[in-house]
């Protein structure tokens, strides 16, 4: 004798099997935060970019040590397995104060920067390292000169007439980036697991790069120690030796 | 002349070493003399930096008086809070500047500013006093003063270099940040100016690849700033050059740079130090740049310099009157001699080099011009006569050829006539017949001829010197040797000696060694003799005897002996040995029997 069964008897069964499958399916593809800290060299750890003779503090009123140049630091994860560039954008930059806001543009290829002019002086922008993208020309105050970068890298747009004017534009080919903080914390949340590049952008140029593995990392926070620029040379010349 | 030569080369090199140190020892001085230039070019640096130092601290000090001004303090802070009107304000401060500061020029000072917490500025005094409101908060140098640094920066704006220093305004209670203040001052000609006068160089300030200000000629140091672009590495490092040359027409002059702090050492903002290389140090510059004063006895080693001159001279001279002028006049006074009859020869191995080649030369002449062909047959002849008579047979000297025995035509007397009857020889030198001698054929004999023999070529020391010579009579026994109560004794060799040089040949002791004419091997008996005689003669008479063999000698006289038979026609010839001349020599007598 046959026995018919209810054919939504078969549906607890049918959830069952999906959920495990999705359950495995997602701890196959596990995402990491990627936390920790770089530490920059003492000289780095200055608001400014560039010193006269002589700083001294007020003696009255406590100094304000936030801001400035050293705000400029962002960690990026490049290499992550099924990373993919942010989308194209259009990013405006105001030159006015005798400063540039913002000064740090981390965007996807394609993207256009805007550079408005809203002070009462003029500036004299370029790409010095790579005078193919930007040459040097005057922008007159009420003026925008907009440029288009197309290919990941990094630009640094100079002012050769206010030198400490220094905008900072990456193009990267993936999302998982961070500024840090004032205390060199970052934290990169959804990184998939496995290997990555991660690399430091300081003060118009790249200042630490090491290889990480996300599937190791579970909680661990990272440090990353900057090499000041006498210690960079140092070992540039031990190396040269060795060689 | 061997020192004077070796003298004359030690001086010609002395002299090359001294005229190498005189060219080559203002050099060192000259690379000293700019190391020192370039020492003193970095002191200068440094002193100037110093100078730098202090006049960014002074202004941070006199910026820092001013942020304290209750003014100035009241008026910013009134300023930031938005509460009252800014063109107030703006007079308000311009007027307490003006206050503190009237003569902004005496001061140096281009510019004062002061600006709110947001970096507003809200009055200024000096240049564009009249503006005020725009931001200027993104500088380093202002941002530094609103967070509450006293500091200082150097710009380069529109081409001109300004040193600013900044120093925040606080509040009248001192517990908050108001505003700030900044001073300005031109780093120009001004600048340029004042360190040339407290560092004493040369100065050029350089902005972005131009000379903005320079205390030399305009257009002197326009490559100036691409010489430093070749160095920034260096200056990065460094924060200042090395001493670098820089040639400016013909002029070469030494160059330390250094950059300015701040942002302005972004915008290869530099200044130099231009100092003058020393002058030239060719032998021209040297002799340029000489002066009497160099030439005093104070300043310049007179006297060992005359020392050293004159003991050159002195040894130069006593080494050529050593080697040239004393043997010259040795020989000149043997030639005086020679001239005068009081010496036979020159004694040339009392003379060395080239005096004594001299001195030989002479004798070889002497001796070619008294023993010369003709003459030689001369004496032959005179010998064969005095030994002879006019028609007797003769014997004649052997010529000093090197042909040995050769027989030079020109010398060979005409053989005798057969009617020839040999004088007597004389008694002092008729040797007395020796006992064991065969008895002269003399009835048979015929008188020995005439004739010319070549010399030996073996005549030892001397160079021909040791010439068979002059005649000799037969050793045969003569008519007259057959008495012998008319021979003495035979007589010493030196009695020959004496005998031969007073007077030609005649006979000597050798005479009595009468070897009879035999068979073969009393002539090789005779050569014998010959040869041990006529090694014996040249060691009386102290010549050389090394290369004389017997049996070369032997082999020469048999050849002598052939050729003058085979053109006398004559059946033997008799040799003999005496001395002339101070040297033994050797006669050869044709034999017809």
């Amino acid at each position: 004798m046959m026995t018919l069964r209810n054919p939504l008897s078969r549906a607890p069964r049918l959830i069952i099997v999906t959920v495990v499958t999705c359950l495995s399916l997602i701890s196959s593809a596990q995402a990491t935060t990627v936390r920790g800290t770089v530490k920059m060299p003492d000289a780095s750890r200055s608001t400014r970019l560039y010193h006269g003779y002589w700083r001294l503090d007020n003696g009255n009123v406590p100094v304000q040590t936030s801001g400035g140049a050293k705000a400029e630091t962002i960690v990026v994860l490049e290499n992550v397995k099924g990373s993919k560039a942010p989308s194209a954008r259009t990013v405006t930059i105001e030159l006015g104060s005798l400063d540039a806001r913002p000064r740090l543009v981390v965007t996807g290829p394609g993207s256009v920067i805007e550079l408005k002019n809203t002070g009462k002086v003029r500036h004299e922008l370029s790409t010095p390292d790579k005078p193919a993208i930007m040459q040097l020309e005057t922008l007159l105050p009420g003026a925008t000169r907009r440029q288009r970068f197309e290919s990941v890298g990094d630009y640094v747009i100079r002012d050769s007439e206010y030198p400490h004017i220094m905008i900072s534009v990456i193009i990267v080919g993936t999302t998982f980036f961070s500024a840090v903080d004032d205390k060199g914390a970052f934290s990169i949340a959804n990184v998939p697991d496995g290997t990555a590049t991660l690399k430091v952008w300081a003060r118009g140029k790249w200042v630490a790069e090491q290889q990480i593995d996300t599937s190791t990392l579970g909680k661990e926070e990272l440090t990353i120690k900057v090499a000041s620029q006498r210690e960079q040379l140092k070992a540039e010349q031990e190396a040269k030796a060795a060689e | 002349m061997f020192l004077s030569k070796i003298w004359f080369i030690l001086i010609a090199l002395a002299s090359a070493v001294a005229i190498s140190f005189a060219l080559i020892a203002p050099r060192p001085f000259e690379r000293r003399l700019g190391a020192l230039e370039g020492q003193r070019l970095d002191r200068a640096q440094y002193a100037a930096e110093q100078m730098f130092k202090v006049d960014a601290h002074k202004w941070i000090d006199h910026v820092g008086k001013l942020g304290r001004d209750a003014i100035i303090a009241e008026s910013l802070d009134a300023a930031s809070r938005g509460s009252g009107e800014d063109r107030v304000i703006h007079r308000t401060i311009q007027d307490r500047f003006r206050t503190l500061i009237p003569d902004l020029t005496s001061g140096g000072i281009d510019s004062i500013v002061a600006v709110d917490t947001k970096g507003r500025v809200i009055a200024r005094v000096g240049d564009n006093e009249k503006e005020y409101g725009d931001f200027i908060g993104g500088a380093e140098i202002i941002a530094d003063a609103l967070r509450g640094y006293l500091s200082d920066d150097v710009w380069g704006v529109n081409g001109r270099l300004q040193r600013l220093a900044a120093a925040p305004v606080l509040s009248k209670n001192r517990d908050r940040i108001v505003g700030g203040v900044y001073v300005s001052a031109e780093t120009g000609p001004a600048l340029v100016e004042r360190l040339k006068k407290n560092l004493d160089v040369d100065i050029a300030l350089l902005l972005r690849g131009k000379v903005i200000a320079s205390s030399r000629a305009p257009g002197q140091l326009d490559a100036l700033p691409e010489l430093i672009a070749h160095h920034t590495k260096e200056i990065e490092a460094a924060k200042r050059t090395q001493p670098i040359s820089m040639m400016v027409g013909k002029e070469e002059l030494i160059v330390v740079a250094a950059p300015f702090p701040g942002q302005a050492g972004e915008q290869q903002a530099y200044y130099a130090l231009v100092g003058q290389h020393p002058a030239d140090s060719g032998f021209t510059a040297l002799v340029q740049n000489a002066t009497s004063d160099d030439l005093k006895w104070g300043q310049f080693h007179w006297l060992p310099l005359l020392g050293g001159v004159l003991g050159m001279i002195f040894i130069g001279l006593f080494l050529q009157r050593l080697e040239i002028d004393a043997p010259l006049a040795r020989l000149r006074r043997e030639l005086q001699k020679l001239s005068s009859g009081d010496a036979q020869k020159i004694q040339d191995n009392r003379y060395g080099g080239k005096v004594g080649g001299l001195a030989r030369d002479i004798n070889a002449a002497i001796e070619r011009f008294t023993h010369a062909p003709t003459q030689r047959s001369d004496i032959a002849g005179k010998d064969l006569n005095a030994i002879l008579g006019p028609s007797g047979g003769s014997t004649f000297d052997l010529p000093a050829a090197d042909s040995a025995f050769a027989p030079p035509p020109p010398a060979f007397a005409p053989p005798p006539s057969p009617s020839f009857s040999p004088p007597p020889p004389s008694q002092s030198f008729a040797p007395p017949p020796l006992p064991s001698f065969a008895p002269p054929p003399a009835p048979s004999f015929s008188a020995p001829q005439p004739f010319n023999a070549a010399a030996l070529g073996f005549g030892g020391g001397g160079g021909g010197g040791s010439s068979m010579a002059a005649a000799e009579p037969s050793n045969l026994p003569l008519p007259g040797a057959t008495k012998p109560t008319a021979w003495g004794p035979p007589p010493s060799p030196s009695e020959y000696e004496d005998d031969t040089r007073q007077s030609p040949p005649q006979s000597d002791g050798d005479a009595t060694r009468v070897v009879p004419y035999d068979p073969d091997e009393e002539e090789e008996a005779h050569f014998r003799h010959i040869f041990d005689d006529f090694i014996a003669k040249k060691r009386d008479c102290g010549e050389s005897t090394v290369g004389l063999t017997r049996d070369k000698f032997l082999q020469k006289l048999r050849d002598n002996k052939a050729s003058l038979v085979a053109k006398h026609n004559c059946r033997t010839v008799r040799f003999s040995v005496y001395v002339k001349d101070g040297k033994a020599a050797l006669k050869a007598t044709p034999v017809r029997e």
